[in-house]
């Protein structure tokens, strides 16, 4: 295994503190709120993991291996929290359960051919779409589609927050040190000031641009 | 489509930037050397970014020269490598290509410029072609997509993103490591997205002036090719999502020596820009740059 100071950033002088401080960081990054239903969510779990264990690890050897360990964290445990599971499926249609499971599965291929061969587009239809779409990076469609659903089946839980999670999810991103995440927070005049790096060579290709 | 990934001068610390120029300029000297002094005008700094995304994050060996840019001192350069090579030859294939796509654009008396430059470029195109077969067939094959869906007007923003956030991912199809292919696919597909959609609604006026193919005003069914405080929401809230995308991907690879500059430019820079082309001073400042460096030059001369 890995050198879990190495894993969390940290010298091996750092104080519990500084430690704590590093662990709160690199789990606040790679917690799974942060890859909701990204493609790449496994990789994220995986570095948790990782991260988790590190923390762990230290914490043990710090305390002579009597205390408990990184207990008061719980929040950050990758057991607490699960990658968003398609749980049954709400129409009860045995196809769009195999939809669910090709979702999971990361079989976006499958998925799509199914819905695609589906007829009825009801409201879970158009959540698993939309579900497709996501995974496909095809976010404004995804959004959409998560629209229809909600305005077929309002009451729904699982759509309304897959609704909510594009509208604002990326508000409560991570990112480095802080600060709000958008393209609309960024400060006022100064956003993009007249950058000269150097005398370039061209134009730094904007030739191209028409 | 070019120009809209910068480094984020003014967030950056000044070694930083210096850094990155390196690159830059290491990327020129493997175009010069590969293709020759011609090619090296295709050099910009969207480029630089994909040769730091393709690198495997060492600090490479260093040398200096003197240039066309700067006759009297040397300069510090990055030695080519195996990922600066490939950034290049991609480069030029991207390059060619897009001026290919001029060319088809223009009538024939607007059409001299992109005509005759990709006529220079038509030799380092064969070489780069041959040498990155797959990455040629996949820009033509995404490109030759684009066109139809422009053809016929496509109102799906995410589908004509699509074509060319897939060609920009292809860039990555070399690389070995699986994970490393995932993590860059992904992030490059949606440095695409942002770069395209960002790009249309650089263009909106012009479009709606001119009537050409827009798919953010189709999107939006915007009539004069200005925002709604609703739609500039809406809009914004995607490319946002892509830029979460990119962060995500972003940190699941160590990008070594890059780390600082990629992730202020992903966290911070590409946020000014959006904000820049919305606010629509974007443009102007474009061209604003362009007068201003005429007249250091000046200065320096």
């Amino acid at each position: 295994m890995n050198d879990p100071y190495q894993v969390l950033g940290v010298s091996e002088t750092a104080t519990d503190e500084e430690i704590k401080k590093a662990y709160r960081e690199l789990a606040r990054k790679y917690h799974p709120d942060n890859y909701h239903d990204n493609p790449l969510a496994d990789l994220a779990q995986e570095k948790m993991k990782e991260i988790n264990a590190a923390y762990e690890q230290i914490t043990k050897a710090r305390s002579g291996g009597s205390r408990g360990t990184s207990g008061g964290y719980g929040g950050y445990q990758s057991g607490g929290y699960s990658y968003q599971q398609y749980g049954q499926s709400a129409s009860g249609s045995s196809v769009l359960q195999q939809v669910r499971i090709a979702i999971q599965t990361g079989n976006i291929s499958r998925a799509e051919a199914l819905l695609a061969n589906y007829s009825d587009h009801n409201a879970e239809w158009n959540f698993l779409r939309g579900a497709v779409c996501y995974r496909r990076g095809w976010l404004d469609e995804a959004k959409r589609y998560y629209q229809t659903a909600c305005q077929m089946d309002p009451s729904n839980p699982e759509y309304r927050q897959a609704l909510e999670f594009m509208e604002k999810g990326t508000q409560a991103a991570y990112r480095p040190g802080g600060g709000q995440f958008g393209t609309d927070m960024c400060g006022g005049n100064m956003c993009l000031p007249l950058c000269c790096l150097w005398s370039l060579c061209n134009g730094g290709g904007y030739w191209f641009c028409c | 489509m070019f120009g809209y990934v910068r480094p984020p001068v003014q967030d950056l610390p000044p070694e930083e930037t210096e850094r990155f120029r390196r690159a830059y300029c290491g990327l020129c000297h493997t175009l010069g050397r590969r293709y020759g002094p011609a090619a090296r005008f295709i050099l910009n700094y969207d480029f630089t970014y994909l040769a730091l995304l393709l690198s495997d994050g060492q600090e490479g060996r260093e040398r200096s020269a003197r240039c066309i840019a700067s006759p009297l001192r040397k300069r510090g350069y990055l030695e080519p490598d195996g990922a600066m090579e490939l950034a290049a030859d991609e480069s030029v294939i991207l390059a060619y290509w897009q001026l290919r796509d001029g060319v088809a654009d223009h009538d024939w008396l607007h059409g001299l410029k992109y005509r005759s430059l990709s006529g220079v470029l038509e030799p380092a195109y064969r070489k780069a072609a041959a040498l990155r077969p797959g990455f040629d067939e996949a820009v033509r094959r995404q490109l030759a997509l684009l066109g139809e869906l422009e053809r016929e007007r496509c109102d799906s923003m995410d589908r004509a993103a699509d074509a060319f956030a897939v060609l920009l991912g292809s860039a990555a199809r070399e690389v070995d490591d699986p994970v490393r292919r995932r993590v860059l696919e992904q992030l490059l597909y949606h440095l695409g997205r942002w770069v395209y959609l960002v790009d249309a609604a650089d263009d909106l006026k012009k479009d709606a002036a001119s009537g050409n193919y827009n798919p953010v005003a189709l999107r939006f069914s915007m009539a004069d090719g200005s925002w709604t405080a609703e739609a500039r929401r809406e809009f914004t809230a995607t490319l946002d999502h892509s830029i979460h995308m990119m962060a995500t991907a972003f940190e699941l690879w160590d990008f070594g020596i890059w780390t600082p500059i990629l992730e202020t430019t992903l966290y911070t820079g590409l946020f000014r820009v959006g904000k820049a082309v919305l606010d629509g001073t974007f443009r102007a400042r474009r061209r604003g740059i362009d007068k201003k460096k005429s007249k250091n030059v000046e200065e320096t001369a």
